[in-house]
């Protein structure tokens, strides 16, 4: 019995620019359902009120590192906050399934994720940064340019953190969350938060340091790395961004069939 | 013309540590390091424009086969062809022909039944203008215009199974995989599914569904495998499945006056007789001879016919059977 084939046109599809599309129709729905689930509220707006309240109140703290400190933790917490939940929310309700058959690949699904977390972050890391301006009379001394590139750089290498906290294959988004606090605190605790870079010993091993430093020059000071201290830092940004999306495509592409089994 | 064809598929899971030694709930079979063999080479073809029917008990590896066939799960050995493309392969161009809707699937709760079409829509690539054109039409026909601003948070089981139904449409897809597709529905969404199913199988769609409904499957199947413990045990129309258990097959009949149950059971073509009320149930082996046999010994005995039915066998008792006989040749 003969076969018919699919048109070849049809093969098409699987191109890089119409699953670049696709990932962008992805991140549109993950920020239409995901932006205000509970674990998104807790994680991205109540920690980093919480932790900045914990970390600051009764301390002297210059301005310029309440600033830098503030935005690092706010991006970093609100970036990695919609990533890990959507994987096993969508078990949970049922959608994942139905989203999988859809032309698109699981790389296609992660950058979804990607694009949506770095959208949430970098509206809410704007908050502080607007609250300093205004109410600490900070100014942009040197440039907006600088912060803005630091937040877009450090907006993407979060996110792509956070898919890496979605690779357990669970249902349940509670176990997600304490997984995810069990990661993303220690790297906060290690980092520069309200203080001098060079007086944190483990901050180089945070990709948090290095925003932190894109944001403390931007705001008039000078980089601890030197005189190219903040394209080092962006490179350093970007390299954690592309390693963390690479790792998290090999990883969920091992763990995926664990969610369909039985 | 084939629209799918599966050659020696297998499905292996390596199961959880916690889970090893059983626990799973199904008759899977477990090998010595714990594997469980959800599907073992199994084969079948279903032709273009074909209902194809695929049945078996619980844990049989129906899902498991329907996930392979649409790309959410890589099969351990075998392959899946869909129009002559490797499904595993080219994913992405299979995906872009087929409509799925999973067994317990669910919309997006927070979505309205609108918002969900024009989101699935849009990931098929299929353009705004098209895409409005298609989710009214198709919400009209699923009886779920009035409601198409509503999140589908509200709506009932059946209308979640119709909206669902209706994203797998979207697409105009070429083959529809449907898994489970009336399982647990009302009446009225249970028909309107069928009719569909019917509607877009004579659009020329390829229709390939798991059921338990015996029901849904004698009356929308052209063809129907049966799997049990990850194989194929019987593949044919329902009519020659049902016709495997001609034991089955069986008269009742009525009479106005006494005939004696064991007069009957003399008769050569009868295999045993059973009373029922007013009457008796006669098993046969040859519907033909029989009537033939008992037409001549009621005249003979002057007896009156009040009342006679063929009694068919049905498919579900088939199916039990077949299941039956598979388990115990294992």
């Amino acid at each position: 019995m003969s076969e018919e084939m699919i048109p070849l046109e049809k093969t098409r599809t699987s191109t890089f620019t119409t699953q670049m599309k696709r990932s962008f129709i992805i991140a549109k729905k993950d920020l239409k359902i995901y932006y205000n689930k509970p674990p998104v509220l807790i994680q991205g707006i109540f920690f980093p009120i919480i932790l900045f309240i914990a970390m600051t109140v009764g301390r002297n703290v210059q301005p310029l590192y309440l600033i830098s400190g503030l935005m690092a933790m706010t991006i970093f917490l609100t970036s990695t906050s919609i990533g890990p939940i959507v994987f096993p929310w969508e078990s949970m309700r049922r959608t994942f399934e139905r989203l999988i058959t859809c032309p698109i690949s699981i790389k296609t699904i992660l950058l979804g994720s990607v694009w949506s977390s770095f959208i949430y972050g970098i509206l809410f890391s704007l908050i502080p940064l607007i609250l300093g301006m205004i109410f600490l009379s900070m100014e942009l001394t040197i440039s907006l340019a600088i912060v803005i590139l630091g937040i877009i750089m450090a907006g993407f290498a979060f996110a792509c953190f956070g898919l890496i906290l979605s690779v357990p294959s669970t249902d349940t988004p509670g176990n997600t969350m304490i997984f995810t606090i069990l990661i993303k605190f220690p790297l906060i605790f290690i980092s520069p938060l309200f203080m001098a870079i060079s007086s944190s010993p483990l901050a180089f091993i945070s990709p948090l340091t290095y925003f932190i430093d894109i944001v403390n020059v931007g705001l008039g000071d000078i980089s601890v790395f030197g005189s190219f201290g903040i394209l080092l830092d962006a490179g350093i940004l970007l390299a954690f961004g592309f390693g963390f999306l690479y790792l998290s495509f090999a990883l969920h592409g091992k763990t995926l069939e664990k969610r369909f089994r039985g | 013309m084939n629209a799918i064809v599966v050659e020696n598929l297998s499905k292996q899971y390596t199961l959880p540590k916690r889970s090893k030694g059983g626990g799973m709930g199904t008759k899977k079979t477990q090998n010595t390091q714990g594997n469980v063999q959800a599907v073992d080479s199994i084969g079948f073809k279903v032709k273009k424009g074909e209902i194809f029917g695929f049945l078996g008990p619980n844990g049989a590896g129906k899902t498991t086969t329907i996930r392979m066939m649409t790309g959410v799960l890589k099969p351990t050995a075998g392959k899946i062809k869909i129009f002559g493309l490797d499904a595993w392969k080219n994913q992405i161009a299979v995906k872009q022909v087929i409509g799925n809707v999973p067994e317990m699937a669910n919309t997006y709760l927070s979505f309205s039944g609108w918002q969900n079409l024009m989101f699935i829509g849009e990931l098929y690539g299929v353009s705004k203008e098209e895409r409005i054109k298609r989710a009214e039409n198709l919400l009209k026909r699923f009886d779920l215009y009035e409601k198409r601003d509503v999140k589908t948070k509200k709506y009932s089981k059946g209308m979640q199974q119709r909206l669902l139904l209706c994203m797998a449409l979207m697409s105009n897809p070429k083959i529809l995989f449907l898994d489970e597709p009336t399982s647990g529905l009302d009446v009225q969404s249970a028909k309107i599914i069928k009719q569909i199913i019917r509607e877009y199988n004579e659009r020329g769609v390829t229709i390939f569904l798991t059921t338990h409904d015996m029901e849904v499957a004698n009356e929308l199947c052209h063809r129907i495998a049966i799997i049990n413990h990850g194989k194929i045990i019987s593949l044919d129309t329902p009519d020659n499945i049902k016709r495997l258990i001609q034991e089955h097959q069986a008269i009742d009949i009525y009479f106005t006056n006494g005939v004696k149950r064991q007069d009957i059971e003399k008769l050569p073509t009868v295999k045993e007789v059973q009373e029922i009320k007013n009457g008796f149930r006669v098993i046969i082996e040859n519907i033909h001879d029989s009537i033939c046999e008992l037409v001549e010994f009621i005249k003979e005995s002057n007896a009156t016919i009040k009342n006679l039915n063929t009694h068919e066998p049905k498919l579900e008792e088939a199916f039990l059977k077949i299941i039956e006989r598979g388990s115990k040749n294992e």
